[in-house]
């Protein structure tokens, strides 16, 4: 019998060095890695703000559905918001990508608070 | 950051207001942006929804008269932030859906369905977005930029407030708790204590 996973490795690349964190499948990736010391950019805790940016390094999956803004094509390019995001394969997520996803957002037109 | 310029005199074009929280180290573009982000969810993300969402809880007078306090009191910090970020040498979009886009906090749609629990619980978590991007305000300007800290910490005194009604409201609606907010009514309607300077509670 095939049964999902409780909890993925998440290897956090920060601006001084790499830190990995287990996190299971029902919390946050900000809040995980806030139980470990890692505390990340944040503001909303909605999903909205794009302040805990980041971007997935080899692919793998976030579930989003806590996020109040996040669209097809912020998950095409990669980007994914930690506050809101909860793991569903293991990952390599390179953090403090705020001013890369407004910028981002603003290219293809969508929703850039703090632009 | 660029070496902020000495504005000669008669020069209309600086502002020493700017040059000298800039000296201070105030990153004031960035505080512009945040200002705008933050009166977007003050007027567009609340003060317009909140009015929708105090028109929904009919039966509840209580709660829709501590609504409209909140909805007020956010239409008032709306008012305050504007000509701060004129001040500043900034200007709001000239487009009120790319104005409602920028908004750093969700806006706060009648939820679905409209239940008095929702409805507080969306209340609720508006208030706390708000807490965050006020701290945030008060966190780049403390001991640099005393005039745009006074404004956000007269909001943020509100904020907190509001969360902590909402705190009250839903722990007894949902819950069947009482968690007191400590406070009492205010004066009329929107009072705004901190952000209209007008007197707050203290028989």
């Amino acid at each position: 019998m095939h049964s999902e996973p409780n909890a993925f490795t998440v290897i956090l690349l920060l601006p001084d060095g790499e830190q990995s964190i287990q996190v299971s499948r029902d919390s946050h990736i900000w809040d995980a890695a806030f139980a470990a010391g890692i505390v990340l950019p944040a503001l909303c805790h909605q999903g909205r703000c794009l302040t805990c940016a980041g971007r997935l390094e080899n692919g793998g999956d976030v579930d989003q559905s806590d996020s109040v803004s996040y669209f097809p094509e912020d998950r095409e390019a990669g980007f994914v918001l930690l506050c809101t995001g909860k793991p569903r394969s293991e990952l390599r997520i390179r953090t403090h990508q705020q001013t890369e996803m407004r910028k981002f957002r603003r290219q293809k037109k969508l929703p850039s608070p703090y632009s | 950051m660029p070496e902020p310029q000495v504005v000669k005199a008669g020069d209309v074009t600086q502002r020493v207001g700017v040059e000298v929280i800039s000296k201070r180290g105030v990153d004031v573009p960035k505080l512009i942006k945040i200002l705008i982000a933050n009166a977007a969810a003050e007027f567009a993300s609340t003060y317009y929804y909140y009015t929708i969402l105090r028109m929904h809880l009919a039966g509840h007078e209580d709660y829709k008269e501590i609504c409209e306090d909140a909805r007020l009191e956010d239409r008032a910090h709306w008012e305050l932030i504007v000509p701060r970020i004129y001040e500043l040498g900034g200007e709001l979009p000239n487009d009120l859906k790319a104005f409602h886009d920028g908004a750093g906090c969700v806006a706060a749609k009648l939820p679905n369905p409209p239940t008095v629990v929702n409805i507080l619980t969306l209340l609720l978590e508006s208030e706390r977005c708000a807490i965050r991007s006020w701290s945030e305000v008060c966190d780049m300007t403390f001991g640099k930029d005393p005039r745009t800290y006074d404004m956000a910490s007269r909001i943020l005194n509100e904020e907190v407030e509001h969360e902590a009604w909402f705190i009250e409201l839903l722990a007894h609606e949902r819950d069947g708790k009482i968690v007191p907010s400590g406070h009492f009514r205010r004066g009329d309607p929107g009072h705004a204590p901190y952000s209209k300077n007008a007197g707050f509670y203290n028989p």
